[in-house]
C-alpha cells in the first residue's frame, strides 16, 4: 500500500517521467492566479501523500526514491540550462526543487519539514510566473532573448527579475538558500553531492537567463516599466517569505 | 564591547538600504552617503582591535541565537574587519569621482556597500551559517559589481565565468560544514573548534571529518583564490570598473587565505592537506608568474601577477606559516589597491607629458640598458650569494632562534635568499658612477626589508596564534620526513642553478644545446601564451553540457 502512495506521490513531488504531467498541467494553465496556486498547493499533495505512507522514508524502496528524486532534480537542473521560455523556466525549476523533498523525506520524521521545504522552494517559481505575465502582457511572450538590456530601460521589473532569478537560484538570503542547507545538514554524503550539484545547475542556468533578459545592450521592443506600487508589493511578498522562513529556521 | 561587533556588517547594510531609497532624492550625493557610513564603520574596526589588544579579555562570540546568526572577535576577525572596512572606504572615496559619469551610479554605490558588508560578515562570521550566506553573498555581489556596465556583453561574460568558478568554489566549503556539523554537532565556531581539537579523528559515515572538511575547505579557497585550474576567470577581471578590479585584486581573491586561516584547526590536524596546498600553490605561483611574463596585454598581465601571489600565499599556508600568508595578502592588497587606483593618474600624467626622464634607472629598467660591470666578479658573486643569506638568517634567527627546526621557515628563507640574490644580481650592472655606494645602498635597502618584514612578520604571528604550542603544531604538521625535505630542497636549488645558467646564457644570445629544441620551445610559448587552452577547455565542456540538455528537451517535448 505505502509503495502505492509513493508512486501516487511521485506525480506531486514530480519524479521523472511522472514529473511531466506537472509541466503539461502548468502549461495548460494560463491565468496567473491558477498557476500560482497549482505551484504552491501541488507539491503539499505530494506531501500528504507521504505522510500518508509515513516518515522517514527508509529501507530499499525508501532509498529508491531517495535517489529517484535526486536523479530527477539534477536531471531537471541540467535541462532548465537551454529553456528560454520564463513560465515553463519556472515549471522546470519547481519540477527540480520539488523533488528534493524525497530528500527530506529521508531524513525527516516531521511532517512540518517536508511542508516548509516545499513551501521555501515554491516562492520563486510562483513569482516568476507572475514576472512572465507581466512580460507578456507588455511583449507579447516571455521569452529570454526577446528583449535584452532590460536593467536600463526597465529598471524596476529588471530590478525584480533579477532579486527572484537570484531566490530561484537559492541564493541568500531566500527562503531556497536555507531550505536547501536544511536538506544538507540532515542527509549523508551521497545525496548531498548530487544536491549541490543540482545547486550549480540552478546557479548555471539563472545567470543564463539573466544575461538574455537584464544584461546586454538595448535590443527588442519598447516596454512600459512597472509601477512603483507594484514594485513594493512585489518587494513585501519576497520580504515577508525571507522574514517567515528567517523565524522558521530560528534566527 | 563585543556588541559593537555587530555594527561592522550592518553599517554597510544600513548604507546600501539608504543609498536606494534615496537615490531620488539626493541624486549623486548619496556617494557621500557611503562614504561617510564607510568612515564610521572604519572607526568601529579600529576601536574594536584597539579594544581588543588593550582590554586583553580574549576572544568573544556574540549570537543572536543559539543556533546561528553570529559574530566572532578574535585577532583574525579583528585585523581583517579593519583591512576590510580601510580598503573598502578608500575604493568609495576613490569612486566618488571615477563613477560620476558612469551609468547607474547610486547602484554601483548601493552594490559596493553590500559587497563591504558580505566581505565583512565573511571575515566576523561567528558560525557556520553566517559564514556560508557571507561566502555566497560575495560570489553574488562580485557578478553584480563586475556586470555594473549591464549593456557591456564582454563584462558580463567574465562575470559569469568569476560566478560560476566562485559557485564551484562555494559548495565543497557547504559540504565541509555539513560534515563538520555532521562530526561535532555544533555550528559556532569557538564550540565546534574546542570538540574539533579535543578529538580531531571522528568520522561521519566512514569518512575523516577534520581531514575532508580541510580538503573541502581548500578547494574552495582555490576557486576564490584563483588557483590552478580554477584561475581562468581572474585575469579577464578587467573589463569591470577599476574600482572593482581594485577591490578584487586587493581583497576579494585573499579570501581563499582567510578561509584557510579561520578554520586553521582543521588543517592543523591534515597534514596531506597542508602539502596539497604547498603543491598547488607553487604550481600556480610557477604558471602564474610565466603566463604573467608571456602576455602582450598588460592588463592581463597583472592578472596573472595577482595569481602567482596568490599561489605564494597558499604555499605559505601549505608550510605551516599561516599568518605569514595573512600578513602577505594584506601587504600585496595594499600594493595591488596602489597600482589600481593609480592607474588613472599614470595615464593621465603619460597623455599631458609624454618626455621620458633620462636617467640611468629608467634606462636600466625600461630601456634594459646594462653598464658596464666595475666589480671585480668574484667580489659580486661573493656578495650577491651570501649576503642576502647572512641577513635572512640573523633577522630570523634575532627574532625566532629556533626557526631551523621549522622546514616551512626553510623553505621561505630559501625563497627569500633566491629573490635577494635575483634582485642583486639583476642590479648590479645599474649604471652608477659610484658602483660601491649603489652596491651598499642596494644591500641595505634589502637589509631593511628583510629585517623589518622578520619584526613584524613575527608580531604579527604572536598576536594572530598567541598560543605557541599552536604555531609549532601547525609547522610540525606541515613537515614531511628529513630525507625527502632534503632531497627537495637540493632539486629545487639545481632547478634554480639551471634556470640562472639557462637565462645567463639568453642574455648573451647563446644555448647549451644549440637550435635542437627550437621548435619544442617556440610550440611551449605557443601553448603558455594560449594560456595553455583551459579556457578553451572549459568552454568545450559547456556547449556539450548546453547541447545534451537541449536534446533531451526536444525529446521530451519540454516538459
Amino acid at each position: 500500500m505505502s509503495i502505492l502512495l509513493l508512486l501516487l506521490a511521485g506525480f506531486f513531488l514530480p519524479l521523472f517521467p511522472l514529473s511531466m504531467v506537472f509541466n503539461a498541467l502548468l502549461a495548460r494553465f494560463s491565468h496567473p492566479a491558477a498557476r500560482v496556486a497549482l505551484i504552491v498547493v501541488w507539491p503539499q499533495l505530494g506531501v500528504l501523500l507521504v505522510l500518508a505512507a509515513g516518515l522517514p522514508l527508509d529501507g530499499l524502496h525508501g532509498g529508491l526514491f531517495l535517489w529517484w528524486g535526486l536523479a530527477t532534480a539534477a536531471f531537471y537542473a541540467w535541462r532548465l540550462l537551454t529553456v528560454r521560455e520564463i513560465g515553463q523556466w519556472a515549471a522546470m525549476l519547481a519540477t527540480s526543487a520539488f523533488a528534493l523533498t524525497w530528500v527530506m523525506a529521508a531524513a525527516s520524521r516531521h511532517a512540518a519539514d517536508l511542508q516548509v521545504f516545499a513551501l521555501g522552494f515554491a516562492m520563486a517559481p510562483a513569482l516568476l510566473v507572475v514576472i512572465a505575465t507581466l512580460l507578456e502582457r507588455r511583449i507579447g511572450a516571455a521569452y529570454s532573448g526577446l528583449v535584452t538590456g532590460m536593467a536600463r530601460d526597465v529598471p524596476r521589473l529588471a530590478g525584480l527579475l533579477t532579486v527572484v532569478l537570484l531566490a530561484a537560484m537559492a541564493l541568500p538570503i531566500s527562503p531556497g538558500f536555507f531550505a536547501m542547507l536544511d536538506l544538507l545538514f540532515r542527509s549523508p554524503p551521497g545525496p548531498v553531492m548530487l544536491a549541490l550539484l543540482t545547486w550549480l545547475l540552478w546557479s548555471w542556468a539563472g545567470t543564463r537567463l539573466l544575461r538574455e533578459t537584464v544584461f546586454g545592450p538595448r535590443s527588442g521592443a519598447e516596454t512600459a516599466d512597472i509601477c512603483p506600487a507594484q514594485a513594493w508589493a512585489f518587494t513585501a511578498v519576497i520580504v515577508l517569505a525571507i522574514v517567515l522562513k528567517l523565524i522558521w529556521t530560528g534566527a | 564591547m563585543i556588541e559593537l561587533q555587530w555594527l561592522i556588517p550592518l553599517l554597510p547594510v544600513l548604507s546600501a538600504l539608504l543609498v536606494h531609497l534615496l537615490a531620488g532624492r539626493l541624486g549623486k550625493g548619496v556617494a557621500r552617503l557611503s562614504v561617510g557610513i564607510g568612515v564610521v564603520t572604519f572607526v568601529v574596526a579600529l576601536w574594536q582591535i584597539v579594544v581588543y589588544i588593550v582590554g586583553g579579555n580574549g576572544p568573544g562570540w556574540i549570537g543572536l541565537t543559539a543556533s546561528w546568526g553570529s559574530l566572532y572577535l578574535d585577532p583574525l576577525s579583528a585585523t581583517m574587519a579593519l583591512v576590510v572596512a580601510g580598503f573598502s572606504l578608500i575604493v568609495r572615496i576613490y569612486s566618488v569621482r571615477y563613477m560620476t559619469e558612469e551609468a547607474g551610479y547610486a547602484r554601483f554605490f548601493m552594490l559596493l556597500d553590500l559587497m563591504s558588508a558580505s566581505i565583512l560578515l565573511f571575515v566576523t562570521a561567528g558560525d557556520l551559517i553566517t559564514l556560508l550566506i557571507a561566502w555566497h553573498m560575495v560570489s553574488v555581489m562580485m557578478y553584480f559589481l563586475l556586470g555594473q556596465n549591464t549593456e557591456s556583453r564582454p563584462g558580463e561574460r567574465y562575470a559569469f565565468w568569476t560566478f560560476i568558478t566562485y559557485r564551484i568554489g562555494d559548495l565543497p566549503l557547504v559540504l565541509a560544514a555539513v560534515l563538520l556539523f555532521q562530526a561535532y554537532g555544533a555550528l559556532d565556531f569557538p564550540t565546534l573548534f574546542d570538540r574539533l581539537m579535543a578529538d580531531p579523528t571522528v568520522e561521519v559515515f566512514g569518512i575523516p571529518a577534520a581531514i575532508t572538511a580541510a580538503g573541502l575547505i581548500a578547494i574552495s579557497a582555490f576557486a576564490k583564490s584563483a588557483q590552478f585550474p580554477l584561475h581562468t576567470w581572474l585575469p579577464y577581471t578587467m573589463d569591470g570598473p577599476t574600482p572593482v578590479s581594485a577591490l578584487m585584486h586587493a581583497g576579494i581573491v585573499n579570501a581563499g587565505g582567510i578561509i584557510i586561516n579561520r578554520f586553521a584547526p582543521a588543517f592543523v590536524n591534515a597534514d596531506g592537506v597542508l602539502h596539497l596546498l604547498f603543491v598547488v600553490g607553487l604550481f600556480t605561483a610557477v604558471i602564474g608568474s610565466i603566463l604573467m611574463l608571456t602576455q602582450n596585454d598588460i592588463k592581463k598581465s597583472l592578472g596573472y601577477s595577482t595569481m602567482g601571489q596568490m599561489g605564494f600565499m597558499i604555499m605559505e599556508c601549505g608550510v605551516g606559516a599561516f599568518s605569514l600568508a595573512v600578513f602577505h595578502l594584506i601587504a600585496h592588497g595594499m600594493f595591488k589597491a596602489t597600482m589600481f587606483l593609480s592607474s588613472g593618474d599614470l595615464i593621465g600624467d603619460a597623455r599631458r607629458h609624454d618626455d621620458v626622464p633620462v636617467n640611468p634607472l629608467y634606462s636600466f629598467l625600461v630601456d634594459r640598458k646594462t653598464g658596464k660591470t666595475r666589480l671585480p666578479w668574484l667580489v659580486i658573486g661573493l656578495v650577491t650569494l651570501i649576503v642576502p643569506l647572512a641577513i635572512l638568517v640573523l633577522a630570523h634567527w634575532a627574532v625566532s632562534p629556533d626557526f631551523f627546526q621549522k622546514q616551512g621557515a626553510i623553505v621561505l628563507l630559501f625563497f627569500g635568499w633566491i629573490t635577494g640574490v635575483q634582485v642583486l644580481f639583476a642590479t648590479h650592472h645599474l649604471d652608477a658612477t659610484n658602483p660601491i655606494r649603489m652596491m651598499l645602498m642596494i644591500l641595505m635597502s634589502f637589509a631593511l626589508i628583510v629585517i623589518g618584514y622578520s619584526f613584524i612578520g613575527h608580531a604579527f604571528e604572536t598576536f594572530l596564534y598567541p598560543d605557541a604550542a599552536f604555531r609549532d603544531a601547525l609547522y610540525h604538521a606541515a613537515g614531511i620526513d628529513a630525507v625527502t625535505f632534503d632531497g627537495l630542497v637540493v632539486l629545487l636549488g639545481l632547478v634554480v642553478l639551471a634556470g640562472w645558467i639557462g637565462s645567463y646564457l639568453a642574455s648573451r644570445e647563446e644555448s647549451l644545446f644549440g637550435n635542437r629544441f627550437t621548435e619544442m620551445r617556440l610550440t611551449l610559448y605557443s601553448l603558455i601564451s594560449r594560456e595553455l587552452y583551459i579556457s578553451d577547455l572549459y568552454e568545450r565542456l559547456s556547449q556539450a553540457l548546453l547541447e545534451g540538455s537541449k536534446r533531451i528537451n526536444v525529446w521530451t517535448r519540454w516538459r
